[in-house]
């Protein structure tokens, strides 16, 4: 299922990168930040205390961070799509206004399409004060000619960090 | 619609360029983008789902504001534009705010937001790359999803400029750069933000939002207070059904199997955080109810019934559609907009039928346009044309026999007409007319009857319904179909008192009329006992076939009769490619086998679902090899009256297919329709070519006669 979501996901425009550790994950993550204080979305505690060593931007100050991290609760191997939840309108900021756009997902979340992502949206979706995003690939316009141009609002690029076996 | 607009926009070099290219690149795309999905189960269950859907509106609106309600968000549900426009307003005012921020709402352009507001002190500023465009240019969008596909990058550098108050230049990858830079300050500083919807769930209260440039997230996440302007239809039951709409919508919308971004939104998302959610009805619960065109609302927005649309091809969609563009636009104006808005712009659809083929939600779009035309005003003279001299066979034939008279003067060489004298001329440009014949094939086969010149064929009885063109333009054809049918063992009459078929009445929107001539023919044709019906004429085969049981379906006699009168019908290449394979007319092995090209007539492909039966025909009876060209299946721009209405856009239609035909180097172009025929023929001997048209039916007894 990995190599499908990976095939679709380079198709749309993204850079897949495939990690046996999360160790490793993390170290790409940071040549990414190169330094740079980084915008993180609400992460799980074992990916918040693995990127301990990362300075983090404050929120208001997002709209000058170049590199946005976020944890992906789902993918769909047919669109190489992320499933992510931005409800905290904070993590929508960073999500959005980064050039660069980090998201780690985990290869055993992935589904075959988005069919199959019916139940985890509705659970998603359940209380009230969600905010869902289904991210495949990069910001991407062709409203001048038709001609295809990547990052014309949000992020010019999109890193998905799969960690194989988890 | 204004002829000097028509031919602004012909003569627009740029916009028939994107245009052409988007045409040819978009199939190529939208097949990739379909790949592995079924995609005629997934329309249908669309279809199916929004039928339902449309039948329960008022409940479904019900339920999604509960849902929505409780989940915190804020339903306004407004019958009118001016009552949206003004729910709006009073938001902004709310928020101590002037100044709107926006992603795409095609809902925005339908009620003219913009407009209402800025002349009220809220500044508007579009974010979609495209929508800013035409935001700079004070233009409406000539495409659903696409709205700035009329502007070259040297327009959009030059409104840039202007915008920013520096010189940018026509550079694509620039000009994104740039609007990215400046419209960042506009979500920044934006105190309230306007998106529209896709979807609303009913059974949670999430709205689905579809992006591609990630500005929805912006204008929904930076002001704190977002506005979801919806139409009441895209109201769907559950997520399942959602899920639906956003997989086939991106795919048939620009060939992307998905958009980058799809986000669903329930309630406000923090403290001090509002969400406004606007139902906009303006007509659509009342259009929900309405039995005959309801199904217009099945409607996705997907814009791919423009995007194999060979007349927006030709004129863009600021010629082809209103504020909804495209063939759903079309349908969608008068209800929306108003019948005045609609009048010029329903005759502008050609009856191809290609728009059917794509529609996301199975919509029957052409249908729906024809069925329109019944409710407009009706021009001039045509009562007289339809009412009186249609109805009567006699009138109408000896109309036609004096058309030949009349012609001589303008015959020229091999007896076509070139030259037709002042406002006719026009027509002729790029075309020329074959001339009405002599002897139509109904006084030909009197006199074959008469002379008893031919012994009564054996075999399954066929009833030859040639229509009018074929009748009274090309009886040799007419004669062909007879003699290739009797040869492949069919015994076939030809009943004198057939008369029109109704089509021209019916897409001129004279339903009575087209009645009138249903039930004639029905008489007609079930008087004499026959096994089948054949017909040479796509249109005729479509109307005695489809349109018949449609239009006579309140009356039950005649329903009866229809529908026994429908099974019956055929086409020629119907009937004679059940004749494959039986005996020895197969291609002679000794002849070298010629190639030829085959043009799909619209109403045979796509209102008959045939176009597998006329190419063994070719292959198999007449010998031939293929060289399939490209756009087989695309309408040469004929349309029967539509060519004399619309010449201008007809020719050009004309062009493309004479170049698809020229590049396939095939010294022959079949057919199955006396009007493509027709147009092919006219538009080929008008450029000097050597390549023929032949029906197939000459074809065959061209063959069988060797």
């Amino acid at each position: 299922m990995d190599t499908i979501f990976q095939a679709s996901a380079e198709a749309v425009g993204a850079t897949v990168k495939r990690f046996t550790t999360t160790d490793a994950a993390v170290a790409y993550l940071a040549e990414l930040a190169a330094g740079e204080p980084v915008a993180a979305s609400t992460l799980p505690s074992g990916l918040r205390a693995a990127l301990e060593g990362f300075a983090f931007a404050q929120p208001d100050s997002y709209p000058l961070t170049r590199t946005a991290v976020s944890y992906a609760h789902g993918g769909i191997a047919a669109t190489g799509s992320l499933l992510i939840d931005l409800s905290d309108p904070a993590d929508r900021g960073a999500a959005a206004l980064a050039s660069v756009h980090a998201v780690f997902l985990r290869a055993s979340s992935i589904v075959a399409d988005l069919g199959a992502a019916k139940e985890a949206l509705e659970t998603a979706l359940a209380t009230p004060g969600r905010y869902i995003s289904i991210t495949s690939g990069p910001s991407r316009t062709a409203d001048i000619e038709r001609v295809l141009t990547i990052g014309v609002h949000g992020p010019k690029e999109l890193h998905v960090l799969i960690l194989e076996g988890a | 619609m204004g002829k000097e607009t028509i031919t602004r926009k012909i003569n627009d070099t740029f916009l028939r360029r994107a245009l052409k290219n988007f045409a040819a690149a978009y199939p190529v795309a939208r097949a990739k983008a379909f790949e592995g999905i079924d995609f005629e189960g997934l329309r249908g269950r669309i279809a199916e789902n929004k039928r339902a859907g449309l039948k329960k509106l008022p409940r479904l609106i019900e339920d999604f504001t509960a849902a929505a309600e409780s989940a915190g968000a804020t339903v306004h549900f407004c019958r009118t534009p001016e009552e949206a426009n003004r729910t709006i307003l009073a938001i902004i005012k709310d928020k101590g705010a002037d100044f709107l921020v926006k992603s795409k709402a095609m809902t925005s352009e339908e009620i003219e937001l913009n407009h209402y507001l800025e002349k009220r002190g809220v500044r508007c500023l579009e974010t979609d790359l495209g929508e800013w465009i035409i935001q700079l240019a004070g233009e409406r969008p000539s495409h659903m999803v696409m709205p700035a596909i009329h502007k070259n990058k040297e327009e959009v550098a030059e409104l840039f400029s202007r915008a920013t108050g520096t010189e940018c230049p026509p550079d694509i990858p620039s000009l994104v750069r740039i609007a990215r830079e400046t419209l960042r300050s506009g979500f920044l500083s934006g105190q309230v933000g306007l998106t529209g919807a896709n979807v609303a769930i009913a059974d949670s209260g999430a709205i689905g939002i579809i992006t591609n440039e990630g500005n929805e997230t912006l204008v929904s996440t930076l002001p704190r207070t977002h506005i979801a302007l919806i139409g009441v239809e895209k109201i769907v039951p559950n997520m399942a059904e959602a899920l639906d709409v956003i997989t086939i919508l991106p795919k048939n919308a620009t060939g992307q199997k998905i958009t980058s971004y799809a986000s669903f939104i329930k309630g406000p998302t923090g403290d001090g955080r509002e969400l406004h959610i606007v139902l906009l009805d303006n007509g659509r619960t009342s259009l929900a109810a309405d039995p005959d065109f309801g199904e217009a609302l099945q409607c996705v927005k997907c814009g791919a019934c423009a995007n194999v649309c060979p007349i927006y091809e030709i004129v863009g969609g600021h010629v082809f559609g209103h504020i909804y563009v495209g063939g759903i636009g079309l349908v969608l104006t008068p209800f929306f907009h108003g019948f005045d808005k609609a009048e010029e712009i329903l005759k502008l659809c050609i009856g191809c039928r290609k728009c059917n083929e794509v529609c996301a939600a199975k919509i029957d779009i052409e249908g729906l346009i024809v069925d329109l035309r019944d409710k407009i005003r009706k021009p001039l003279g045509q009562k007289f044309l339809f009412g009186t001299m249609m109805k009567n066979r006699k009138l109408f034939h000896a109309a036609l026999r004096t058309a030949y008279l009349a012609q001589k003067p303008f015959q020229g060489e091999g007896g076509r007409i070139r030259h037709l004298p002042l406002v006719l001329n026009r027509e002729t440009a790029n075309r020329s007319l074959p001339p009405i014949a002599e002897k139509p094939f109904r006084d030909l086969v009197e006199e074959q009857t008469r002379t008893g010149e031919r012994e009564p064929a054996t075999g399954e009885k066929v009833l030859f319904y040639s229509g009018c063109l074929a009748d009274f333009v090309y009886p040799g054809m007419c004669m062909d179909t007879k003699e290739s049918l009797e040869k492949l063992g069919y015994a076939v009459t030809f009943p004198q008192k057939q008369t029109c078929c109704g089509i021209p009445a019916r897409y001129s929107g004279e339903m009575e009329v087209a009645r009138d001539m249903a039930r004639i023919n029905i008489d007609v044709l079930l008087e004499e006992k026959a096994d089948y019906v054949v017909t040479i004429c796509p249109t005729c085969t479509m109307s005695l076939k489809h349109d018949f049981p449609k239009l006579l379906e309140k009356e039950p006699e005649y329903r009866e009769k229809a529908a026994i009168l429908a099974a019956k019908v055929f086409n020629f290449a119907e009937l004679a490619a059940r004749k494959t394979g039986t005996g020895d007319r197969g291609p002679a092995a000794d002849l070298e086998r010629e190639t030829v090209t085959y043009h799909d007539a619209c109403h045979l492909k796509r209102g008959c679902g045939v176009s597998a039966e006329p190419r063994q025909v070719l292959r198999e009876l007449v010998g031939v090899e293929i060289a399939e060209m490209t756009d087989c299946d695309k309408c040469c721009g004929f349309g029967g009256s539509y060519s004399i209405k619309y010449p201008e856009i007809s020719q050009e239609v004309l062009k493309n297919k004479l170049e698809n035909i020229a590049a396939t180097g095939a010294k022959t172009v079949a057919v199955d329709c006396p009007g493509c025929r027709l147009q092919i023929e006219g538009g080929l001997e008008a450029a000097g070519s050597s390549i023929r048209v032949e029906h197939s039916a000459t074809l065959v007894a061209q063959r069988l006669k060797k």
